[in-house]
């Protein structure tokens, strides 16, 4: 009927834009025109029955706008209604069909489920620690310069303009004593302003006042959140006297838990005090850090400049030594935040790759799935097409059902990351900055739903788009449509799986390249010989033992000797800074008759070590040339020392290091070198800066820290030996902490904790990846065979080996295998340079990784095809040839 | 049911029946409604033709009536409107209060004394 022709051209033309005033239009002129016509036939004029018409109508203008008003607002609302009525349609039908293929709906879920929760728990990490802003008042405003003396600290503090105010602090480790067991904690030495500057407040009591940076002064402190609770339960502390290195202390403040600045790790903060009388001190004592807030009116750039102007000049202002010309040169500012968190930022933009790519891997299998789902489903599809659902309509119920895929897997995801973000931070070895921020908050939900609706999106209108037009063609005709639909479900099928393994072979590659670079480093011999050797930290307060005193040397003498004397302990030796466990430190070094003059720049020797003679028997470090410290090296005998193989290279290329002498950087008497060992790792196992001076400790007891580390090889079990240890100190001394008692293996594994950890959560990741590439092999080839067993039955039933079956469909996925192992390894190669910097020892495009790639792909190709095959090789050419005589007659 | 209060309101239930009751012949649009009442009233009752559409709006709010697009005997596109089974039950209701008014103000005027 042509009335309903027009009503659905109407409706179609409803469904681009309401066209209410054209239908209320539409409705008027006919009734005036109606009107007009009878007035006509009862013989009026033309314009006498226009006018007739117009006046028993009244006033159309207004009629016409009243009715548009009730239209375009009803039409809105039945719009609306529909739109929610079909929703909640789709979603009971959704539900019903998901709830009739559970396993499909299992399977999919926890793909996705597993996919959103490591997007969700690694977004919660990258969210708290690189993208929110730092807890302070206007965060972006506040810079680092770098390191320096405090010298150079009051110097800059005064004449820089683009800087309000500046900030120095160092961190210090010192033992605490509040009456009961002796402790070592971790703090930082501040200038009073850094906590104003940083707009942070105590929660109670106060915080440092200008005089408290005043030397002489009340020695006062102020505790973290963390230790408070834990250290002094909570209690009523302000006011409180602890012994911290040895001298009383006043607990005047309780900092709030969201304050940890520098680190996590801090337990309490107190006034750093400037000497200016004190100029060796001032000038001479570098590594403080300055911490600083833009002015107003400066920017970034601005600032940098005039650093990099006033900096440079302060060359003349040292009164001690000349820095030489390259001083200060390279000086920059740095926001603390990038400074703050440091290479976490791109460590976890890494991990967050991955998990994008594991998240995009799932959507794909997920796709696979529903496609191969929708080609079961082809002829309910059809059924209501026929019934006018449309396309469109179609589309959208298919889509809801992927929505509501998602939301299941979204919801089992949030919980998979809520369980899993605490072990995350928890497993983050190496001092994770701002850890403490770390939760699945708002914005990681938000994220969460974002990544969900995505997500079901992108995975549902591939096979929407597929279903919808097959249904199309179903509802034309029911006859012959089906090998075209299956022949063009495998393409789009194949090209799904071709793209998943693509996307899973940039994830293996920088997996391997990970536990490639990882293998590396710990096959770096660190020039000692760890196994066997207990280590522990003894941390003498100060002001009991002081520097250089009698008392000092006779305590760790009696240590050592309570040391030999234990069964199972042989070399037993101490040294100030432990390599790999403590930061080694270095010095500018005078070398006779090359480098003499202390006003000019001196040599650096990147570690300097202060021993006792045992070290390098306990280390099993050889002496190449010349000898080991003995007992009479000591004070008072003439100043000896060892130094590395490149020391001796880099000072005496063709050698006779032996009996050469070298000096600290200020007038004081020759150091004459007595031996040399081999290079050894200091600072880390991926160390480059080999040149090493070890001098004999009883010769430097006034110039280094009163905490020594004890080292032992053990004959026995070395935990017995570490509680002995204890023991020892304890009975000596119970005002002694003896802390991180561990063996020297350990103490080189933990050192690489950091990449181990990293490496084992992209591989997890890779092997997801290839599991689940493996399953979207396995449902693309269990889909081609099934849809071809008559040809399989046929190829049988000629005459066809089992074998060659086989060797077909293998063949087959190999070369689905092939085409996405190409891609993606093209794509790795790209992808991976940003890797660069995480590597050892191997480049981002190791040739080794990228060949043993598509083996391992080729071989996941085979495993996952090769069931299915198994299956067509089984097929019986009668039963097959039946089953397709009845897919025709049906 | 609601009584009519003043004549804005008795106008508006007037205009409510007259349209319902045209509707009950079968579907029909404005200009078929309105001549309807025209001619069966002689054209004593006469409205504002225009007032007839937002009244019917209001019908169809209510659900007293039903539209949707059709042919008009001329060929023209024209909107039909039919009663619904809620309009028919309404239209019983005020059709006996009314006829059961009208009957009684009849009445009144008929008594004695005579108008005349």
């Amino acid at each position: 009927m042509s009335a309903d022709r027009t009503l659905r051209w109407r409706r179609y033309l409803g469904f681009l834009r309401p066209n209410v005033p054209a239908d209320v239009d539409d409705e008027l002129a006919f009734h005036i025109q109606s009107r007009i016509e009878r007035n006509l036939a009862l013989g009026l004029t033309p314009d006498e029955a226009r006018r007739d018409a117009i006046a028993r109508f009244g006033d159309v203008a207004a009629v016409r706008s009243t009715l548009v008003r009730h239209d375009e607002r009803q039409h809105a609302t039945e719009r609306r209604a529909e739109y929610i009525a079909d929703f909640a349609q789709d979603l009971r039908f959704g539900w019903r069909a998901l709830r009739r293929t559970p396993g499909f709906a299992i399977a999919a879920a926890l793909t996705l489920a597993l996919g959103i929760g490591a997007n969700t728990a690694i977004f919660s990490v990258l969210n708290a620690v690189v993208l929110q802003p730092l807890p302070y008042a206007h965060p972006d405003r506040l810079v680092t310069l770098g390191q320096g003396s405090s010298g150079e600290y009051l110097a800059l503090r005064e004449r820089l303009r683009t800087v309000t105010d500046l900030a120095e602090w160092d961190p210090t480790t010192d033992p605490i004593d509040d009456g009961r067991d002796a402790l070592r904690l971790t703090g930082v030495a501040v200038t009073p302003n850094l906590m104003p500057l940083l707009g942070a407040a105590p929660m109670l009591g106060r915080g440092f006042t200008p005089n408290d940076g005043v030397p002489g002064s009340n020695r006062v402190l102020v505790l973290s959140f963390g230790t408070w609770r834990r250290e002094f339960g909570g209690a009523r502390v302000l006011g409180r006297k602890v012994t911290l290195d040895g001298l009383p202390y006043t607990i005047v403040g309780v900092m709030p838990p969201s304050f940890r600045y520098p680190s996590t790790d801090v337990q309490y903060w107190r006034p750093y005090a400037i000497d200016p009388k004190n100029i060796g001190l001032m000038w001479g004592v570098g590594g403080k850090e300055f911490v600083g807030r833009l002015a107003p009116n400066a920017t970034l750039q601005q600032s940098r400049r005039e650093v990099r102007t006033v900096w440079p000049s302060l060359r003349t202002a040292n009164p001690i030594w000349d820095p030489g010309p390259a001083y200060r040169r390279a000086a920059s500012v740095t926001p603390l935040k990038s400074d703050l968190i440091g290479s976490s930022a791109s460590l976890l933009w890494m991990l967050f790759g991955a998990t994008f790519l594991v998240l995009l891997i799932a959507c794909v299998n997920v796709a696979n799935l529903l496609l191969a789902r929708a080609t079961a489903r082809e002829r309910e599809l059809a059924v209501r097409a026929a019934l006018g659902g449309g396309r469109g309509r179609l589309m959208r119920q298919l889509v809801t059902e992927g929505l509501l895929l998602s939301a299941t897997g979204a919801m089992a995801g949030v919980g998979l990351a809520l369980l899993t973000v605490h072990a995350l931070v928890g497993a983050v070895p190496t001092g994770l900055p701002r850890a403490n921020e770390i939760a699945v908050s708002g914005v990681a939900l938000a994220f969460t739903l974002v990544v969900a609706i995505a997500t079901g999106i992108v995975f549902s209108v591939v096979p929407a788009v597929r279903a919808t037009s097959a249904a199309a063609w179903a509802s034309g005709s029911m006859l012959g449509r089906r090998a075209t639909a299956s022949r063009s479900h495998m393409r789009v099928s194949g090209w799904l799986v071709g793209g998943e393994i693509a996307l899973a072979v940039m994830l293996v590659v920088g997996s391997l390249l990970l536990v490639r670079s990882f293998s590396a480093i710990r096959s770096i011999a660190p020039g000692f010989d760890p196994t066997h050797v207990i280590a522990a930290r003894i941390s003498a307060p100060a002001a009991m033992y002081p520097s250089g005193s009698e008392r000092l040397s006779s305590f760790y003498a009696e240590v050592l000797d309570r040391a030999r004397a234990m069964p199972g302990i042989r070399n037993a030796a101490l040294i100030d800074r432990l390599p790999l466990a403590a930061p080694v430190w270095g010095l500018a070094i005078r070398v006779q008759s090359q480098y003499e003059d202390v006003r000019h720049e001196l040599p650096f020797a990147a570690h300097v070590q202060s021993v006792t003679p045992d070290y390098f028997a306990a280390l099993r470090i050889p002496v190449l040339r010349g000898r080991a410290f003995t007992d009479d090296d000591r004070a008072g005998q003439p100043l000896v020392a060892i130094v590395s193989q490149s020391v001796a290279h880099r000072f005496w290329p063709s050698g006779g290091a032996i009996g050469r002498r070298i000096g600290y950087p200020f007038d004081s008497p020759w150091i004459t070198i007595v031996g040399i060992v081999p290079d050894t790792k200091q600072d880390s196992l991926r160390d480059t800066s080999t040149t090493t001076i070890y001098m004999p400790w009883s010769q430097r007891t006034d110039k280094v820290g009163t905490e020594l580390w004890l080292v032992g090889r053990t004959t026995s079990d070395p935990a017995a030996a570490g509680a002995a240890i204890r023991r020892i100190v304890h009975d000596i001394d119970r005002g002694v902490p003896v802390t991180d008692v561990r063996t020297m293996d350990d103490i080189v594994s933990g050192s690489v904790v950091g990449a181990r950890f990293t490496t084992a959560l992209v591989t997890v990741f890779a092997l997801v990846a290839l599991a689940l590439g493996a399953v979207g092999i396995f449902g693309v080839m269990s889909y081609v065979v099934s849809e071809r067993r008559q040809e399989m039955g046929l190829r049988i039933a000629l005459g066809a080996s089992a074998g060659g079956v086989v060797r077909l469909v293998v063949g087959r996925a190999l070369r689905l295998a092939a085409v996405g192992t190409v891609a993606g390894v093209a794509c790795a190669m790209i992808a991976v340079r940003p890797l660069d910097r995480w590597l050892y020892g191997i480049s981002p495009v190791d040739p080794l990784t990228f060949a043993a790639v598509p083996i391992v792909f080729a071989a996941v190709a085979v495993l996952a095809s090769y069931l299915p095959a198994r299956r067509a090789a089984g097929a019986n050419p009668a039963a097959a040839m039946r089953d397709a005589g009845q897919s025709a007659d049906g | 049911m609601p009584a009519a209060r003043d004549p804005g309101d008795l106008l508006q239930g007037t205009l409510r029946i007259l349209i319902l009751k045209s509707l009950l012949l079968g579907p029909a649009h404005g200009y078929a409604i309105s001549r309807w009442i025209e001619d069966t009233t002689g054209d004593v009752l006469r409205i504002e033709e225009g007032s007839l559409y937002p009244a019917l709006r209001r019908l169809q709010d209510r659900g007293l009536v039903t539209s949707e697009w059709g042919q008009s005997e001329n060929n023209r596109r024209a909107r039909y409107y039919t009663i619904t089974r809620t309009g028919r039950a309404l239209l019983r209701t005020e059709a006996s209060i009314w006829l059961a008014y009208s009957h009684a103000v009849t009445r009144v005027l008929r008594a004695e004394p005579s108008l005349a």
